[in-house]
């Protein structure tokens, strides 16, 4: 019978601590893998996260691949059997990292297969978020102790997951508009910020597009605010399907969006929201039954062409140049000032 | 009529016997596993159970214990046979989920004190 000792307590206790306070999957998992060997002898450590879905390994550096493969489908079986449902081998991602668990006299064999595991849900809630899983070449590895502390260490862990989870929904929360997926406004005024101190600053291009559904109205009260979201949707995709990925496309409004790109001189912009503009009138937008066909005024701004001094001003260019485009009749690009 | 109150004085018998070692389980595993895991594997054990065995789909379990008053009342109605190949299966499945999660380090703790009290709800049904 093995008893356990304040050393042990104590080794508990640094664990917890060091996977407390990660502010990240990864960082808690790491130091998960790091800091359990001190209490546990085990060949391979794994973490079954749910939302990825992944399976984190950690993993003696003399691990057969036959051992891992064992581990994976082990976990995989405790984790379906826990009403979870099976994970498709095609959806997870296995990420293994290997260190130096033992030393040199105890390099496991080639052939070695699993022979003892804990493995414990992460329950948070009533909600199983994940599992993990210590397993050994060794027989009879764990006993009554180790298993006590191996499920302090998961509800800790599950803790620790689930405050990250909760973190990065508020996260998302607070950057994305939720109807149509696209950066919020107070993003944009971010990276409208982080973009313009950059192009001022270095003296590099930074284009802006001020987007307007034509006649937004109508479509509202002709089909609904539902058919109207459906539109905001649709045309938010186009938008975001039209620009490189780390340009900023952002809902500015009711049914005004924004976009920035660095680094694009006014030429290549004004190509962009021509093929934007051609891209949305040639959509057709399912409603119901019915098909229609909706299109935009675009205004756009650059700098250094147009002088700014400040991000407002860039705002007041784009958003005049639309003024210029709606003025002109709709369904148009304009550039502030005319040129 | 005699019978009738002798199979319902089983019956309680048989339910008794069984709550209380399902206490005892609750009390082991908890102090193992903990009460969130513990409730966890408890509710899966009993929906799968309870498609079979009904009158288990009222023992109800919270992070708080086990809650036998409802199960309890409902075996009163049934013939202890059921009852007992109910919660047999029921430990069963429990002890399946036991292993599965740890191997023996659960069972190898709770095999003394359950075996016992399931050879004795046997006896109880067998004698009837």
């Amino acid at each position: 019978m093995e008893f356990i000792t304040f050393k042990d307590l104590d080794k508990l206790r640094s664990i917890i601590n060091a996977i407390s306070t990660g502010v990240e999957v990864k960082g808690i998992i790491d130091s998960a893998g790091t800091t359990l060997p001190s209490l546990f002898d085990f060949s391979a450590f794994g973490v079954l996260w749910k939302e990825a879905p992944t399976l984190h390994l950690f993993q003696e550096e003399s691990c057969p691949r036959a051992f891992t493969q064992e581990v994976v489908k082990n976990m995989l079986k405790v984790f379906s059997i826990l009403g979870e449902g099976p994970i498709e081998m095609e959806r997870l991602t296995l990420q293994v990292e290997k260190k130096k668990l033992r030393n040199k006299q105890k390099v496991m064999d080639p052939e070695a297969s699993l022979k003892s595991h804990l493995t414990l849900p992460l329950v948070i809630e009533g909600e199983i978020i994940g599992c993990i899983s210590i397993n050994s070449d060794q027989a009879n590895m764990y006993n009554v102790p180790r298993l006590q502390f191996f499920s302090v260490f998961g509800y800790q862990m599950a803790a620790s997951l689930k405050h990250i989870q909760r973190f990065s929904t508020v996260k998302k929360e607070a950057i994305y508009d939720t109807l149509t997926n696209l950066f919020n406004r107070r993003h944009f005024e971010e990276r409208l910020n982080a973009e313009t101190q950059k192009a001022f600053e270095n003296e590099s291009n930074l284009s802006m597009i001020m987007v307007d559904i034509d006649h937004f109205k109508k479509v509202n009260d002709t089909f609904g605010h539902d058919g109207g979201d459906k539109v905001l949707r649709e045309i938010a995709s186009l938008l975001k399907n039209s620009v490189r990925q780390h340009d900023t496309v952002a809902r500015y409004g009711g049914e005004e969006f924004a976009l920035l790109l660095p680094g694009t001189p006014l030429d290549p912009t004004n190509m962009i929201a021509e093929r934007i503009r051609r891209l949305v009138e040639n959509t057709p937008f399912n409603m119901g039954q019915t098909q229609i066909r909706v299109t935009i005024s675009l205004g756009i701004c650059n700098f250094p062409i147009h002088r700014m001094k400040s991000k407002e001003e860039l705002v007041k260019m784009a958003d005049l140049a639309l003024y210029e485009a709606k003025k002109g009749g709709r369904n148009r690009v304009c550039i502030f000032g005319g040129e | 009529m005699r019978e009738g109150k002798e199979e319902k004085f089983s019956s309680d018998l048989i339910s008794d016997l069984y709550t209380n070692l399902l206490r005892e389980i609750w009390e082991i595993v908890s102090a193992l596993i903990g009460e969130a895991t513990l409730t966890l594997l408890f509710n899966q054990a009993i929906r799968k159970i309870g498609e079979k065995y009904p009158f288990l789909n009222s023992l109800r379990v919270s992070e708080e214990g086990l809650a036998l008053e409802e199960v309890k009342r409902g075996c009163r109605n049934l013939p202890p046979g059921e009852i007992h190949r109910g919660f047999q299966s029921l430990i069963n499945q429990l002890s399946y989920l036991f292993s599965v999660l740890t191997e023996g380090v659960i069972t190898k703790e709770l095999l003394p004190k359950v075996l016992p009290k399931v050879r004795e709800a046997e006896r109880m049904v067998s004698k009837k």
